[in-house]
């Protein structure tokens, strides 16, 4: 063994070659201060409504009374390391120091006053247990419904209270995939659902978790304060593309919101020559020629990024140089291809319920559950490939490729895409 | 005739010598070479095998980590497919929980406890190597399913990729058809019988084989946190058996106890898991509190502080374990009642886990602290695991939890528990008791670096995550988009993570010099306090050439200060045992290894059940269930002749001078 005393000189050289080697990598690598970054889009920290505000207060009591424990504890312990270490050679060989057991009153004092800080946690802690878990007594009146489904891997969103007519007769509640349109300052009681595995319903800044379990009735409640655009994901692991499951809230003023549900309930908009004509003077969309860098595949743009509500209210616009022959010929080969068994467009030929319900897919501000920006170009990208994107979906996988047998069920190609692009475009 | 066979197999009467012979019934005598390992029964051969395969899988842990840590360097990347990272992070959990964590703690289990307790092995040594070689065929069933990313045409559908806690019901057949499920469930089964078996020996060794004067109260504080995990693994392990048992026979006989469509609960298998899994955690931090619990006296050279609060504050983290499973359901929908009641035992259980810590402190309070590497890494482990308790305050914050839950800030806290915690234990003790095993020292300058480059590694890799989940980063995540403000601290983390790789590569190699090139030592190179210091590095097979009698606590440096008295009656002990026809050893036995060999054979060919053999591209059976009888068979045929083989044995005498003859038969 190295003697005693030459190790901790070797030892403060290398610990010094080190530092200052890793202080450059990480220097050179990355901006520190952004380490601490509580600011993004899924903040905690940033709450934009009283649930998620009750959690984050709560998250920093339990902050301060660690702290405190921290500070007072460790202050002890870096005294006893600093104070009673061996100072010399001789110090190491000393007669050892009494050789004591302990003391009773300091242990039971210190136990007694762990347990007084950890009521100071378990009050609050209690108070938000009843808050956070169903919307008040005295805002029941006013709160609304919608229920969220978790399919592999995407959410679909149900408005049981807004019933509209189906071309076939009858009505049905409302229906929307991955972006959840909700009015702001109302309390949202969303039930939570599945189809297949657990998936976890998470809107950070708007309300933690909340399970979908299967044969289970989970809810959650959450109210957006003002009007915005929130990021939300799916947050228990739920197979090979669990990491983009996501979806959007996207909360609207109460004039807004009656406007938007307003449009949801008519039948699916058909594009023709002579309605191109009669609306040439309505404004257009501007996001929807944003171009599509090969580079940046799956990253917003930094347009959208810069407001996305403003954004989304964009896409709710026809946009500009519609073709409707394109489109009509994309109406065709949207039946064609099989994909009206997967989605439906109410009032054209879709109907089936497997996918998401494309009715308004073109107002949507993504695609493929919260993951592409909806340009026309990463639509193209997404229906030409569907399983780059998103691994094992079943678009692909069943829909475009018979899964036994691996072989593919039709071809698609690039002059086709742009058709299916324009009327999946075209449906706002 | 019977009674003869029952005295024989009992014992050892009438038991004929070795014969020169092949004879199915005659033990391997072999000392050294491949085969005295295969056939050992000694503790601390066998102790050494756990602790070898654990470090083995805890460095392909820690592959798989920086893999996945690579993957997530940058957004939207695409280093490794989504598959891929699934099957990583799930390895990743099963492997470093049950492949290196509980190995490694089993190691030490088998190479200390018997030490400790002034004992010459544990009390069912062919059953301790039945454990052991069990434990490797669990290994093996999880980790086959990696080689059919080499061999392609190997029908496994890769390694397991539905999490280390298998929520059904991703683990039906719908969601996860091939096998690798199948091998996970069998597997862990596996694991768990080698836990149980193992945690059996290990009481019965405690309670039945301290030497005389070694009362429960003088116990050494690692052999009593070993002797509560114990009873935690017989306690927990059957929640998960059971619950293993239902996936697999819904997945095989067509049940639904977890089948959605049959009206099965997949909610059970979450209560299941966690009635199982929590103590788990315990099962993990309790060994390490034990060994931070001998080396922080030993450098402050003072009693540990408090030793009856530390054991029963032990005792109690062990019993509250079982009351806090549902603090990791808190986002299920249990309602408030149930999370108000799992939310304030969560809390309670904080109580006597700071209470070690303060005991911790009080026990460094006026020593003489000499900072070698063990007591670093010892310190290392207050200040990180303190770290990791108060985020798992936060958590006990049930609705702030709801914010956490699966996500970065999980990651951080329990990665602070059980790196900064255990594994930063489990690095102190393998070079405290390094010197002991291997009879060299391991050089103070390189231990020193790996621990401030583990130290910082560490830290860099994990600290961001705390902040990566406040900002919202959802975990088992493939990858994430660039704009959620998660770039940099992900980019942080990755290269904190390959600054760990370095300081834990460091560390294992400086080991592997020290292994042949170390400074020779003596008994007691740390002037340490328990009765594994008393005998020589590395110990004689038969551990004590004489069984102390117990003074007092801390029952080395008792005999340091009484060496008269000691000796004396060691002189005694001698004596009287020589009487008895001197020190009685076990002989090795081919059966533990065979008998585990046929669970190999009998799980593989189980989880395979449904499919057909085939060889060189023919199918020759339609079926596995031959061959997974035919393992069974080999399992039931080597436990009837383990039961046959009698107990034999040989004697070692010790003469006056120290030197030690051996004796065959006779009794």
């Amino acid at each position: 063994m190295t003697s005693p005393r030459s190790a901790p000189r070797t030892f403060s050289r290398l610990t010094t070659a080190l530092f200052a080697g890793l202080s450059l990598i990480f220097l050179s690598g990355c901006k520190l201060t952004e380490i601490f970054n509580l600011s993004g889009p899924q903040s905690t920290m940033v709450s934009a409504g009283p649930v998620a505000k009750a959690q984050w207060d709560l998250f920093m009591v339990t902050v301060w009374v660690t702290t405190f424990i921290f500070i007072v504890v460790g202050a002890v312990l870096a005294y006893a390391q600093f104070k009673f270490r061996a100072k010399t050679e001789a110090d190491e060989h000393a007669t050892p120091p009494p050789q004591g057991h302990g003391n009773p009153f300091v242990e039971i004092g210190l136990i007694a006053g762990s347990v007084l800080l950890l009521v100071i946690i378990a009050i609050p802690t209690l108070r938000g247990i009843w808050y956070t878990h169903d919307v008040p007594e005295d805002e029941k009146a006013n709160a609304m419904e919608v229920t969220a489904t978790g399919y592999q891997w995407w959410f679909k969103f149900e408005y049981p209270s807004e019933m509209v007519p189906l071309p076939t007769g009858g009505e049905a509640p409302l229906v929307t995939g991955n972006e959840l349109v909700v009015p702001a300052g109302v309390p949202v009681r969303v039930q939570l659902r599945t189809v297949d595995v657990i998936h976890s319903f998470w809107i950070p800044k708007l309300a933690g978790k909340v399970d979908m379990m299967p044969n289970r009735g989970n809810f959650l409640w959450f109210k957006a304060d003002k009007p915005g655009y929130f990021y939300g994901q799916c947050a228990e692991y739920c197979g090979e593309s669990h990491a983009i499951m996501r979806f959007r809230v996207i909360a609207l003023s109460a004039p807004e919101y009656a406007r938007w549900l307003e449009n949801q309930k008519q039948a699916a908009r058909t594009v023709t020559a002579e309605s191109l004509a009669a609306a040439a003077a309505t404004p257009t969309a501007k996001f929807a020629s944003l171009k599509f860098e090969a580079g940046s595949a799956l990253a917003a743009s930094p347009g959208f990024d810069a407001n996305p509500l403003a954004a989304w209210q964009d896409m709710q616009k026809p946009e500009p140089g519609e073709n409707a022959q394109l489109i009509a010929t994309g109406r065709k080969l949207f039946a064609d291809k099989t994909c009206i068994s997967c989605h439906a467009v109410r009032g054209h030929e879709g109907i089936g319920i497997t996918g998401p319900d494309l009715t308004r897919v073109g107002a949507r501000t993504t695609i493929a559950a919260g993951v592409l920006e909806n340009t026309p170009e990463r639509m193209h990208a997404w229906i030409k490939d569907p399983n780059h994107y998103k691994p094992g979906n079943k678009m692909f996988n069943g829909g475009y490729v018979d899964v036994d047998t691996g072989t593919a069920k039709f071809q698609l190609t690039d002059p086709e895409i742009d058709a299916l692009v324009a009327y999946l475009h075209s449906l706002k | 005739m019977a009674e003869a066979l029952v005295k024989h197999a009992f014992t050892g009467a009438g038991h004929p010598p070795a014969k020169a012979t092949f004879d199915l019934m005659a033990r391997p005598t072999a000392k050294t070479g491949l085969l005295s390992w295969l056939t050992t029964v000694d503790h601390k051969k066998i102790g050494m095998l756990y602790g070898g395969f654990a470090i083995l899988f805890f460095l392909i842990g820690g592959l798989e980590a920086l893999m996945i840590r690579t993957q997530l360097m940058v957004p939207n990347n695409r280093f490794i497919s989504a598959q891929l990272y699934n099957e990583l992070f799930t390895m990743h959990g099963t492997t470093m929980i049950f492949l290196a964590v509980m190995p490694l703690n089993a190691a030490f289990f088998n190479l200390l406890i018997p030490l400790q307790i002034g004992a010459r092995d544990v009390a069912f040594p062919r059953l301790n190597a039945f454990s052991l070689w069990t434990w490797v065929v669990g290994a093996i069933l999880l980790n086959v399913g990696w080689l059919s990313h080499f061999f392609p045409s190997w029908n496994f559908g890769g390694a397991p990729d539905i999490g280390w806690f298998g929520y059904a019901p991703l683990t039906s057949k719908a969601f996860s058809p091939d096998i690798s499920t199948d091998l996970w469930v069998l597997g862990l089964q596996v694991l768990g019988l080698s836990s149980i078996v193992a945690s059996l020996n290990f009481i019965v060794t405690i309670i039945n084989l301290r030497a005389p004067g070694l009362t429960m109260m003088r116990l050494p504080v690692f052999t009593w946190m070993a002797l509560v995990t114990s009873f935690l693994l017989i306690l927990a392990l059957p929640a998960i058996a059971i619950a293993l048992v239902e996936v697999m026979m819904d997945r095989n006989f067509g049940t639904n106890f977890f089948e959605v469509s049959g009206g099965g609960q997949p909610i059970l298998w979450q209560h299941l898991f966690w009635v199982f899994g929590h103590p788990e955690v315990y099962i993990l931090i309790l060994p390490p509190m034990g060994y931070v619990s001998e080396i922080l006296p030993t450098f402050a050279r003072k009693p540990l502080f408090g030793y009856p609060i530390v054991v029963f504050s032990g005792v109690a983290i062990g019993f509250i374990g079982f009351g806090v499973w549902s603090h990791h359901m808190f986002t299920t929908g249990m309602g408030t009642v149930a999370t108000a009641a799992f939310s304030i035992a969560t809390m309670a259980i904080a109580v006597p886990t700071g209470v070690k810590i303060f005991n911790w402190i009080g026990t460094l309070w006026g020593g003489q602290i000499t900072t070698r590497v063990p007591m670093m890494f010892a310190l290392g482990f207050i200040w990180m695991f303190m770290l990791g308790g108060f985020s798992g305050v936060m958590h006990a914050a049930a609705p702030a939890d709801a914010q956490q839950q699966d996500s970065y800030f999980v990651i951080a806290h329990f990665h602070y528990v059980l790196i900064g915690g255990a594994t930063f234990a489990l690095l102190a003790a393998i070079h405290f008791w390094f010197p002991k095993f291997f009879g060299r020292m391991v050089p103070e300058v390189w231990g020193k670096v790996s621990f401030w480059l583990i130290f910082v590694g560490f830290n860099c890799t994990f600290f961001p995550m705390h902040f990566l989940g406040l900002n919202g980063m959802p975990r088992r995540t493939w990858t994430y988009d660039s704009n959620m403000g998660w770039n940099e601290g992900n980019m942080f983390a990755t290269w904190g993570a390959y600054l760990l790789g370095v300081g834990i590569f460091t560390y294992f190699a400086v080991l592997v010099w020290s292994l042949f090139k170390g400074k020779v030592c003596g008994n007691d190179p740390w002037d340490a306090r328990t009765l594994e210091w008393s005998i020589p590095s590395p110990p004689p097979e038969h551990n004590f050439a004489a069984i102390p009698t117990v003074h007092a606590r801390d029952a080395w440096w008792y005999e340091k200060t009484h060496k008269d008295e000691i000796a004396a009656e060691k002189a005694e002990h001698i004596k009287a045992e020589e009487a008895h026809g001197g020190i009685h050893m076990p002989d090795q036995s081919w059966y533990p290894l065979f008998s585990a060999f046929g669970l190999l054979v009998g799980a593989y060919n189980f989880a395979q059940l449904h499919h057909p053999v085939v060889m060189f591209g023919n199918q020759v059976l339609a079926s596995h269930l031959p061959l997974a009888i035919t393992g069974g068979v080999i399992m039931a045929s080597a436990l009837y002749l383990w039961a046959l083989e009698g107990p034999a044995g040989y004697h070692l005498h010790i003469a006056a001078d120290g030197k030690v003859t051996e004796s065959r038969g006779g009794h």
